[in-house]
């Protein structure tokens, strides 16, 4: 195999994995694993008892997982308009993800010292935070352009 | 861009829906071309230009700021 067929075959199978989408049956199961994820933290919250931290954990990732198969499943009428939005929408969660998780350890350690008037430890963003803020605005970002296309 | 889609298909008495249907987009794409918020790829250019039987210059012109 030459060189040239090498890159077609890599660039080909490069645009199929960034094409990827869900069919939008998707669309409703990650609402349904969004909406159960949530009950379920407020109730290990306030009703469960003992050690439920693993839990957490759980739930973080329910709710991650479920954001994400909501991100990537295809619109009811998916066109070239529709994937245009969409990419926007990437992109601008990406800025604002990055500048999010920059900027707000600052913040929260500029108010926590405020707030307990001083002493507080500064602490990096986790995972889950920078995560779900990211696809929650790729989501906002992308419903709102819909709405307004 | 400017475009006379609205004229086209008012020509060939078509409504948005019968024309998104016709090319296989939303109706709420073919709104926003024709309001000019959004510039069609050419694939959907192409399409529209085999309908109107038309080629694509004769409704789509170049604007002030392209």
């Amino acid at each position: 195999m030459n060189t040239k067929k090498i890159m077609e075959c890599e660039r080909k199978r490069l645009n199929k994995i960034t094409n990827f989408r869900l069919p939008h049956t998707f669309w409703a199961i990650g609402i349904a694993v969004v909406a159960l994820s949530i009950i379920m933290i407020f109730v290990r919250a306030f009703v469960m008892e003992g050690d439920t931290e693993w839990l957490k954990v759980v739930l973080q990732k329910g709710l991650l997982v479920g954001m994400l198969l909501m991100s990537i499943s295809k619109d009811k009428e998916e066109d070239e308009l529709i994937i245009k939005i969409r990419m926007q929408s990437y992109a601008f969660a990406f800025v604002v993800g990055v500048a999010y998780a920059l900027i707000m350890p600052y913040v929260e350690f500029g108010v926590s010292n405020v707030v307990n008037s001083g002493g507080e430890a500064y602490k990096d963003l986790g995972g889950f935070q920078v995560l779900s803020f990211m696809l929650l605005v790729q989501l906002m970002c992308f419903h709102t352009l819909k709405r307004y296309r | 861009m400017e475009n006379t889609i609205k004229v086209e298909r008012a020509i060939l008495n078509l409504t948005q829906d019968d024309l998104s249907k016709r090319i296989g987009v939303s109706r709420q794409t073919i709104n926003s071309i024709e309001a000019n918020r959004y510039v069609p790829s050419t694939v959907l250019a192409l399409k529209l230009s085999e309908l109107f039987k038309k080629p694509v210059n004769d409704f789509f012109k170049l604007g002030d700021n392209d």
